[in-house]
Order: C-alpha cells, then structure tokens, then sequence
C-alpha cells in the first residue's frame, strides 16, 4: 500500500514570510488548507509551547516563518564520543514521523512542524559557508533536525538543493530520511556529490516505535529506485535498538538491503546505539506508556546520555558489520556514530586520526572509497 | 477587610478549601503565643454562614491546641474562591518559603479555584521556583493526590524533588507498600530504588507488588538480624542487580578478581564509570617518600600476579 503523503491540519504563515516564493509555492501545493497569519511568532510559538500535548499537536501543523540565525550549523554530536565534523542546514525543523526515540522531543524548543521559507538567505550563506571552506571535502545535510524528505512535495526544496549543490564537490550534500517521497529526486538529475541517504530499523522496531513511517521493505525499496535513478545512496541504522532475537532481524534488513542496492551505489552505512538524555526518558514514558526500549539495561555514558552497556553495543556493531562485509558490502564505508574510540577500534578495526581523517574518509567523491586509506 | 475577635470555636475548620499547609510542627509557635499572643491575625472568609479560615492554618491550630477561646481575625468580604486564595497566596509568598508539598497544593488550588491552566505555568510557577513547562505543572498536581502516609513521610524525609517524582509512576497501593522501604534510605538510594523497580517491573512487565512479595525480597524481609536500613539497602542492591544485570555480573567479575589477587583496601582501584572506557584508575594516599615507594613496590608485585592480565579481559 503506498504510504500517504503528510498534509498539515493547517498553515500558520509569519506576516513576515507572506510574500516569499517559498511560501506561495507551499500554498499552491497545498490547495485547500486552512492558513493563518501570525503576527507575532513569538507569542504564537509560547502559546503552542505550553498546551496540552503540544508535542503531538505540533506535529499536525506547519508554520512557515524565517530562519533569523544562521541556517549552517556544525553538528553538535557529543561530548567525549568521536564525532564525524558533519554540518546541518537547518531548514525545515521537527517531523510529523512520531518516532518514540526522536531526540527532537527534547531538542527542539519549539514544538511545531516549522519550515524557513528565507531561501535566498540560505544560499548566500551556503555560498559564503563553501567559500571559507574552499578545497576542503566535508558533508552537509538538511536531516538532523528534521527528515529532509517528509515534507517534499510541499516544499519542493530538495530540487532547489541539488540544483545549488550541483557541481560543488567535493562538498557532500546529503538529503537523510525515513520517507518515500522520492518524487522530485527521481524528476532531478542525479550529481555525483548528492547523497540521498535512509534511516533504517529491524521492522519490529519501524513498526512499533517509528509512527507514520512507511516499512523498512519501502524505505529500501525507495532507495533502489533512487540509485538506479543514478544518485548515490547512504543508509543510517540508528538508532539499533536491542530486545531478543535482535540482531538475526538486524541481520535480515541488510541481506535484503545489499541484494536490493548494488553495494556499489551506497556511499557510507552508519551504525549508532540507542541513546539519550536522561530528560528524554520521561517524555518517552508520558508520550509512549507502551513502550519497552527505556527500560533496556542503559547506563550513563561518558557523555551523560544514557546508553548501552558497551559489551551489549559492541557485540551488536560486530554482528551488523560482520553482516554487512559478508552480503557484499566490505568496500561500503561504515562509520559509527557517537560512539567511543574503543568501540571503533573493536567494532571496525581503527580508530580515525581526529576529526579530519574522518571527515576524508566519509567526504571523498563516492565511488572513489577503494582509494581511501583509513588508518 | 474587618477586623473582629471571634470565638476560636465559630472557626469552621473542617472546610479546608483555602488551606495549603498540613504538615508543621506547632512547638515554637505555641510557645511565642504563650509569651506574646497573637500579633498577626488569621484571614477568614464567610461561606454559607460559616467562617472558613483562608491564611493562619498554623496560628489557629496552635491557638486550639492553648485552649484560646478567642482569637482576633481579618474577615474577608471577598466572595470569589480564587480571588480569597489569591490573598493567602501573596501575602506568604512574601513572607516565607513554601515546601514541595505546599506548592503542590498551591498549584492545586489554582487549577481547582478556575485559573487558567496557561496563566498558572507562565505566571505562578515561576513565583514558586518551579520550571514554567505543562509536565512541571502536572507532576505537582499528581503530587498532591499522594496518600496522607507518603505526604508525611515526604515532609519528614524533607524530600526533594527528585527523589519524589519516581513515586508519581506508581499506583496508591504500590506507594503505600514502597513505603517502608525507602524511608531508611537517603535521596539518591531512594531515587535510585525507585526507578530500578520501575524499571523491572516495566521490563519484564511483572507487578511491583509481584515483585515486593518474591521469595528473594521476602526472604530480605522476614530476615531477623536485619537493620531497617539493611533490609531497604540489601533489596535495593537486589533490584540494581535485576535492573542491570550485564554490569552487575561484570562488577561482580571484576571484584571478585580484586579479593582473589588479594588487592589491599589502602590501594584503591577503580574501572571507568559503567566500564564505559577500558581504562582503569588507582589512588593511594602517601605522606612521605618511603610511603611512596611502597606502595609503588605493591603495586608492581600486585601486576605481576598470574591472574593480575585479566583485569584487562573483563567480559
């Protein structure tokens, strides 16, 4: 059955923003539903923070407003865990997916779907962004603080994206979601520097804890339509959530993955643990009574989010990559995603040399990985 | 306002709409009456014939408890709930502290007197030191419904916040079988019981009273050379163990190889938190040199024993 595309309950427009193509482009995709102007956001935005169930209120409607800071952000990743020198667009904010982990319950201070329809102050800060770091090959993507597709054939912003980061290599542009809207990228020219990248689960988890996501089957099979489109393709399997039996369904999505992908395509697969603040754990209890993955044997990390027992995470990284390298997958780059240099060095057998070896490992032309030298 | 001096008696107070305060001791208070009488007059507001007392809970119980026959009162003749509250309200909060229990029924009386739930978050959390955010609010509120026992104990406990919000994910019944557990034990012990119990009963979705009553917990129980404090302490580790059982089973492991190479408690030794990093530290304390190099000649006898290397293999 295909998966049905979001439509928001209704439109909250920023006086501000009536006028910008964004926004009329937003209302001509969306036709009939009911918008509002604000004029004062942020009163709009402290009313909608403290009502009942906001976070699940927020995720049914849209507020088009401007990005008043800086659009470009390095990762924040965290404290004492390796990171990956990775930057964030954020453009669009928060999901209408309802995932029972999503950090964005905690993170986000403002919980409504929020779209910065200030474009053109994007691309000149992308501009001045690349210029600064001319020559240099780092990763950028739209999906960290909200899926870069879910919202696509509402904004239509990832035409505009690849269109800007057409041609830029050796900068990576990367589209990271759990969506099958993949219209408007098999309607694009592919680019050798864009990576449209899947966040993948074992199905038990997609369908307990990942609300309004389409099924694992679709998220890869979506994927195969979008490399054989001729784009390259990254997958993300975190958060791995640990329950019995895991790995061996862990292990079934990626034999489906590798027969379905050529292994060829796909530019880099990371892997990362469940983990979070322990602030975050009371939300999942109030907003997710059902389930279970709070109550796994956590422990508080280096970093103070609560975490996996590190024999438990690194007996799960081992059979994923063990998985991978054996379906074919033993050129794909694999990465870990905050996780120690302990477990990299046990997990996938070196330990990157600061931030800048990764950075070169995961940011070369795909296709060119054979030629890396990971130390 | 008027002022009248009015039979201690007349004062209705079974009607406790307005009060907040429940758990204080009188002594001091009985004792600057005897010396001094009462200063300060209650504020009382007329409702259905009867005087209902708004502010002086503690005044007028301890005037009752002297056999006062009379006691001077403001009368109020504000007819609205909240705004009578409201002056009991201000007039402590210039005055006085308020404990976790009294916000809690602050925050009560606000929400059942009419006020608006979002004006209560923006505008009287803050006022009483608590976060401005819906779950805050919600959490006091539960607060308030706790049984009378919990109440007392919370108040004699002086618990914090912290310690006591675990005890808003169990049933009444669940409360009142915790009870006797946690009071032996400190804040964190407590907090940490709590949510190890929670934690297990969510996880094997077994009942915390299923739990309570296990021939191990029970076995703790019925011990007769068991301390209160032990007996708390002894299922307390019980439960951590249950509640993470990897860890504990490699602590477990990693002590259990410290007493077979006969490691000395002046030498202390340690894991990384959680074993979340292999590395491992050692602290002694030493006054003078020769102190010094013999803890350092103990420490290299002690590495070199046969089963020393497995520290480093911990599973």
């Amino acid at each position: 059955m295909p998966h049905l595309k979001f439509v928001p309950r209704k439109i909250f427009i920023d006086k501000e923003c009536r006028d910008m193509p964004l926004t009329k482009r937003i209302l001509k995709n969306l036709g009939q539903v009911p918008t509002e102007m604000v004029s004062d956001s942020q009163s709009f935005l402290e009313e909608r923070r403290i009502s009942r169930d906001a976070i699940r209120q927020g995720k049914k409607d849209l507020f088009i407003t401007s990005q008043k800071g800086e659009f470009i952000k390095p990762c924040p990743c965290t404290p004492r865990y390796l990171g990956c020198n990775y930057f964030i667009i954020n453009l669009d904010l928060n999901c209408p997916l309802d995932c029972s982990y999503c950090i964005l319950q905690h993170y986000l201070y403002d919980p409504i779907l929020i779209v910065h329809a200030n474009l053109d102050d994007l691309w000149k800060q992308l501009d001045a962004f690349i210029d600064k770091n001319k020559g240099r090959s780092f990763r950028i993507g739209t999906g960290e603080l909200g899926d870069s597709l879910v919202l696509d054939h509402i904004t239509e912003n990832s035409k505009d994206l690849i269109s800007y980061f057409r041609g830029k290599g050796p900068v990576l542009f990367e589209l990271k979601t759990k969506t099958v809207n993949i219209q408007n990228i098999l309607e694009t020219e592919p680019a050798s520097n864009i990576v449209v990248s899947w966040s993948l689960n074992s199905p038990r988890v997609a369908r307990s804890e990942e609300a309004n996501a389409p099924a694992v089957e679709e998220r890869i099979d979506a994927a195969r339509r979008v490399a054989d489109k001729g784009f390259f393709v990254g997958f993300h399997f975190d958060p791995l959530i640990r329950y019995p039996a895991c790995e061996e369904e862990y292990e079934s999505v990626i034999e489906r993955l590798l027969k379905m992908v050529s292994p060829k395509k796909i530019a880099w697969i990371s892997l990362g643990s469940l983990r979070f603040p322990p602030s975050l754990k009371q939300i999942i209890q109030e907003r997710f009574p059902w389930t279970q993955i709070i109550y796994e044997e956590m422990i508080k990390g280096l970093d103070g989010k609560l975490r996996y027992f590190r024999p438990s995470r690194l007996n799960l990284y081992k059979r994923i990559i063990r998985c991978i390298k054996e379906n074919g997958g033993e050129k794909v780059p694999l990465y870990l995603c905050m996780e120690s240099e302990t477990i990299w060095r046990d997990a996938l057998g070196w330990v990157p040399r600061g931030k800048e070896s990764l950075e070169s490992y995961l940011s070369s032309p795909p296709g060119n990985f054979e030629s890396m030298n990971a130390s | 306002m008027k002022k009248k001096k009015l039979v201690l008696k007349e004062i209705f107070l079974k009607d406790e709409r307005y009060r907040t305060s429940y758990y204080f001791s009188l002594e001091k208070l009985k004792h600057s009456l005897k010396e001094v009488e009462l200063l300060h007059p209650p504020l009382i507001a007329l409702r259905n014939d009867r005087f209902v007392l708004v502010s002086g809970w503690k005044r007028v119980l301890a005037c009752a408890e002297l056999s006062f026959s009379y006691v001077p009162v403001l009368i109020t003749e504000e007819m609205d709930d909240l705004k009578t509250f409201l002056m009991a309200f201000y007039e402590n909060l210039a005055t006085r502290e308020f404990s976790l229990l009294e916000k809690a029924e602050i925050l009560t009386r606000l929400k059942r007197f009419g006020e608006d739930e979002k004006r209560i978050i923006r505008h009287y959390m803050p006022l009483l030191d608590i976060p401005a955010t819906l779950p805050y609010l919600d959490t006091y509120l539960a607060f308030s419904q706790f049984e009378p026992e919990v109440k007392k104990a919370i108040y004699e406990k002086n618990m914090s916040f912290l310690s006591v919000r675990p005890l808003v994910e169990f049933s009444s019944r669940e409360r009142e079988w915790l009870l006797p557990l946690l009071l032996p034990l400190g804040q964190n012990k407590r907090k940490q019981l709590l949510e190890d119990i929670l934690g297990v009963s969510r996880k094997n979705d077994i009942p915390v009273q299923k739990i309570l009553l296990s021939p191990e917990v029970r076995a703790i129980q019925e011990s007769g050379t068991l301390t209160p404090l032990q007996k708390a302490d002894s299922i307390r580790l019980l439960l951590r163990k249950k509640r993470y059982p990897a860890f504990s089973s490699m602590q477990d492991s990693f002590e259990s190889l410290l007493r077979k190479i006969d490691w000395p408690d002046e030498i202390a030794i340690n894991p990384s938190p959680f074993f979340e990093e292999e590395n491992f530290t050692v602290t002694f304390d030493f006054e003078n040199e020769k102190q010094l190099k013999s803890s350092l000649l103990k420490l290299e006898e002690l590495s070199a024993r046969k089963d020393f290397s497995k520290i480093f293999k911990l599973k």
